[in-house]
């Protein structure tokens, strides 16, 4: 039968893997940033205390009025704010349309949609500034056929429109997993529910609100959670269309943090980039207590 | 009557609010097919033809000229995500098991472990990564990238084995035990073979997953030519000045053709795997 000494024994390499593989940087982290080190040879470092913290607070730059670490923290928060807001509307919308009764062909839209699923996010990224390109890509090319503009539009030059088309491009990167996960939440609500409703002469909109938003709101809150966490860590995005410009008007705290470390080698460095590592560990930490909390609440006992 | 036209323009409503949205989906996918297909030699203008107007597949052939290396780069994420996925596999399977069937001290909290440590993205790990690998001077390592990207898909490997174990019903191994078999012989015996079309699906799942974080571990680990992963090789000519456009969405296309026909091979499991599952 089951012993539980073999339980342990079975364990043990999950508990290496975790020791190993996320204890060991993390306590690295935590102690770097204590340290000042640059990238080109970290093993050299000296200790400078909480500096680094409070670095995060006084280093105005490249504008007098708010700090590097702030001003690309707030960024990031209202960044993913705008991501995951698209990503949840447009995602729960897309998933009644693709599970409805009255569409056609289902399971084709279904597989096709599940293809940006699978392309790795750089060439992602790769794909979509060629689509968004200022004079040649095919979204201005749609917009000039259908005279919704009359100059081709460079997306990715002002700050306000990069910022816009970053986040966009993120959500149709987790839109993806967000529609299928929805999807899968959707078909278990059990249909008497709905033939009830219908008994009772209750139009689409008011079931919509009546039943599927309450029926589906555990599924809708974790798929929220996470795709928080995965757009509070999205890096290739942004870094493949924009590199954090122009002007840092797409500077998340990924981005920040690896300027921080590999390229601003006077300025930044390895210790205070660790400093601001131990923040975006924090909010995903933060998130991830919810997470853990919706997902025993909604566990069947 | 009325009802009968209303459900008609329902229908209609519903198809064309669909296909809008797939066709949102699938625009860069559609651009980067049309770009690639379309003559290198044809100058650009704007408004861009919105279907391949000449069709020719030599920028197939040209984007290995372009990209010379472009074999080589296929074959790193290759190496790369292979690792990737059998290390998290290996670790995967054991504790997968033993957190699915047994009842033990730690098991809650290690449940919790896998669920928090799945949150886990490159860039929170990006610099102490970086500053380990270099300290041990294993950067520019095949070894670095695969290591560094099994953190990212060992939780979730460990997650799926879990929940597709919970679907395996337990009287099948009873009756290995009550045969005189081992809990070892049983893992061997019964459960692995049961498990075996889960297994290649969260084998290919992590190798989809690693594959696409190759990109930003890489970045910092790798700087060898001759060790990068495909987005990091691409990547080199995508960021100079003038792009190549039509060969560089032919190499993207070919290079994206493998993880994209391994997704849909296994789709169904993994939404099945992602869906179901729970803590205790």
């Amino acid at each position: 039968m089951y012993k539980k000494s073999s339980a342990y024994i079975l364990i043990i390499p999950l508990i290496i893997a975790f020791c190993i593989l996320i204890g060991w940087p993390l306590i690295n982290v935590v102690k770097n940033s204590f340290y000042e080190a640059t990238f080109l040879n970290p093993a050299q470092k000296t200790f400078t205390g909480w500096r680094n913290y409070t670095w995060l607070f006084t280093f105005k730059y490249p504008t007098p009025n708010i700090s590097y670490f702030v001003a690309a923290f707030s960024r990031s928060l209202f960044w993913v704010a705008c991501s995951v807001l698209i990503k949840v509307i447009i995602g729960l919308l897309a998933a009644v349309l693709l599970n409805s009764e009255y569409l056609y062909g289902k399971k084709i839209y279904r597989s096709l949609l599940i293809i940006p699923w699978a392309i790795p996010w750089a060439m992602a990224a790769m794909m979509w500034a060629w689509t968004l390109n200022g004079q040649f890509g095919i979204i201005n090319s749609i917009l000039l056929n259908l005279h919704i503009i009359e100059q081709p539009v460079s997306f990715l030059s002002t700050n306000a429109s990069a910022f816009i088309t970053t986040f966009i491009v993120d959500a149709w990167v987790g839109l993806p997993f967000m529609v299928i996960m929805l999807i899968s939440g959707l078909q278990s609500i059990p249909d008497s529910l709905y033939e009830a409703a219908d008994l009772d002469g209750a139009g689409d909109i008011r079931k919509f609100f009546r039943i599927t938003i309450p029926m589906i709101k555990p599924v809708l809150l974790t798929v929220s959670l996470l795709s928080m966490v995965w757009t509070f860590n999205s890096f290739d995005i942004i870094w493949v269309l924009t590199q954090g410009g122009p002007a840092r008007a797409t500077e998340t705290l990924p981005i920040a943090i690896y300027n921080t470390s590999f390229r601003m080698i006077r300025l930044g460095g390895i210790g205070k980039a660790s400093a601001m590592t131990i923040m975006q560990v924090m909010v995903v930490t933060i998130i991830s207590v919810f997470y853990i909390k919706t997902m025993q609440e909604s566990e069947p006992k | 009557m009325k009802r009968n036209t209303k459900t008609t323009t329902k229908k209609i409503l519903f198809q064309i609010l669909a296909l809008l949205f797939i066709g949102f989906m699938l625009l860069p996918i559609y651009q980067m097919i049309i770009t690639s297909l379309r003559p290198a030699e044809l100058p650009w203008e704007s408004p861009a033809p919105l279907y391949p107007d000449k069709v020719t597949f030599k920028n197939f052939t040209d984007a290995f000229h372009l990209v010379p290396r472009l074999p080589r780069y296929l074959l790193n994420s290759f190496i790369y995500g292979f690792g990737v996925s059998l290390l998290s596999l290996i670790v995967a399977i054991p504790s997968g098991y033993a957190l699915a069937r047994f009842r033990f001290l730690l098991k809650r909290p290690l449940m919790i472990l896998v669920i928090y440590a799945n949150m886990f993205a490159p860039i929170m790990l990006l610099v102490p990564i970086f500053t380990i690998m270099k300290t041990f001077g294993i950067t520019n390592t095949y070894m670095s990238v695969i290591l560094a990207g099994s953190i990212f898909t060992i939780p979730l490997s460990t997650w799926l084995t879990i929940s597709y174990m919970q679907t395996i019903p337990v009287e099948i191994e009873e009756a290995g035990f009550i045969d005189g078999c081992t809990q070892y012989n049983v893992i061997g015996k019964v459960v692995l073979p049961l498990m075996k079309p889960a297994l290649v699906s969260i084998f290919i799942y992590s190798f989809i997953t690693g594959w696409s974080q190759q990109f930003i571990l890489a970045l910092v680990l790798i700087n060898d030519d001759k060790l990068m992963p495909i987005a990091q090789g691409l990547y080199q000519f995508f960021s100079r000045s003038s792009v190549r456009w039509n060969e560089l969405m032919a190499a993207i296309l070919l290079s994206t053709l493998v993880p994209i026909a391994l997704f849909l091979l296994v789709q169904n499991y993994i939404v099945k795997g992602l869906t179901t599952g729970s803590i205790k």
